[in-house]
């Protein structure tokens, strides 16, 4: 039946072809400013859309609604109620029972640049003064305690010594600061 | 607080000191530094003298001139262990251990730290206020910079060296930047 038809349908063309091709050329010839007018016209409208999303991102409003979606109490129930929910701690699981994270933290700890940048947090002064701060925390409790009931008894003394040979107590000398 | 010279009644201090109390240390600091420093040399000469007696317990039959040699030579790194403990550490930091320890510290009066010539002399000093069963350190109870005999004979002052954290340092430093920004320009002494 398709054969018989196609064949029909050949027959056809093979006879009008000459015709069929003249008039889509002249249908071609016909359209063709109208395709370059469509082809500006979707160029146009384009750039119109690339304006229009521009300025919908620079816009305040955006980050107003943005703002507001993210403080809403609505939003905020709905993200502690999917977090807390089944799914979210099957989505968890799965991410674990994959082997990803342990994939994840296999490559983190062969990365050198991951060594590297431990080295570089473990020497910076800070971390090293917070290590020496806590290592001698205790002793240095007792070294302050020590130094400051020595100054007491430097003033002490002094003080007795100066009564014993009727001298005036010492003025307040103004010297160096060693603070400054 | 003291406040420094120029800082009126009333009005904002220029400067402040930050500990209460004279800057210099007296007669018990001092005395508890130097307790400590003698205890690290003395520990370290005992181990040392220790080792050493060890190993020469292993030849028993040394004749008695080489024990004397042996001994002279012991006799003579402690005194150059003793005289090098104070005078790097005074040529260096200003702080021996005991010192830094009780937060004190050497300079000369100028506050520059002291050199290796003026760390010896001064050691040379407290030698001669130790031997009159410590005369010498009494001046520091009289004198108005808490100067024992040593500090005179070399020209030194002991002063009080706080150590500071990391945010009083940098507290400090910007301190200091602010002082300076405020401080008006040489030439330009007001109206």
């Amino acid at each position: 039946m398709a054969n018989s038809g196609d064949h029909t349908n050949n027959s056809g063309p093979r006879v009008l072809r000459p015709l069929t091709d003249l008039g889509s050329r002249a249908a071609a010839s016909t359209l063709r400013p109208f395709g370059g007018v469509l082809n500006a016209a979707a160029g146009a409208g384009m750039t119109l859309e690339r304006r229009a999303v521009d300025r919908v991102l620079s816009s305040d409003e955006l980050e107003r609604v943005l703002t507001a979606a993210i403080d809403s109490i609505q939003v905020q129930a709905a993200l502690i109620n999917a977090l807390s929910s089944d799914a979210a701690k099957r989505i968890i699981d799965g991410l674990f029972d994959s082997g990803l994270i342990d994939r994840f933290l296999e490559r983190l700890l062969a990365s050198d640049a991951l060594w590297h940048m431990i080295d570089e947090i473990a020497a910076s002064p800070a971390v090293t003064a917070a290590i020496s701060q806590q290592g001698l925390g205790f002793a240095g409790q007792t070294a302050d305690e020590v130094r400051d009931r020595s100054r007491k008894a430097d003033d002490w003394v002094e003080r007795t010594a100066r009564r014993l040979i009727h001298r005036q107590p010492r003025p307040l000398p103004i010297g160096p600061d060693p603070s400054m | 607080m003291i406040s420094l010279p120029g800082s009126a009644a009333g009005a904002t201090p220029a400067v402040t000191a930050p500990e209460a109390g004279v800057p210099y240390p007296g007669l018990v600091t001092r005395a508890i530094s130097f307790a400590m420093d003698a205890v690290i040399i003395n520990l370290v000469a005992i181990i040392v003298g220790v080792g050493a007696g060890l190993i020469l317990s292993l030849l028993h039959h040394l004749p008695s001139v080489v024990k004397a040699i042996l001994a002279a030579i012991g006799t003579v790194a402690y005194i150059l262990w003793l005289v090098g403990y104070f005078v790097v550490f005074w040529s260096t930091t200003g702080q021996t251990p005991g010192a830094r320890v009780m937060q004190i510290k050497v300079e000369t009066l100028d506050g520059d730290p002291i050199k290796p010539k003026r760390a010896l002399i001064r050691w040379v000093g407290v030698l001669l206020a130790s031997l009159p069963l410590f005369l010498g350190f009494l001046p520091v109870l009289y004198d108005e910079k808490r100067r024992a005999f040593q500090d005179r004979f070399a020209g030194t002052v002991v002063i009080n060296a706080p150590a500071m954290s990391m945010v009083e340092a940098r507290r400090a430093r910007k301190r200091e930047q602010y002082l300076a920004a405020k401080r008006p320009p040489p030439g330009e002494t007001g109206a």
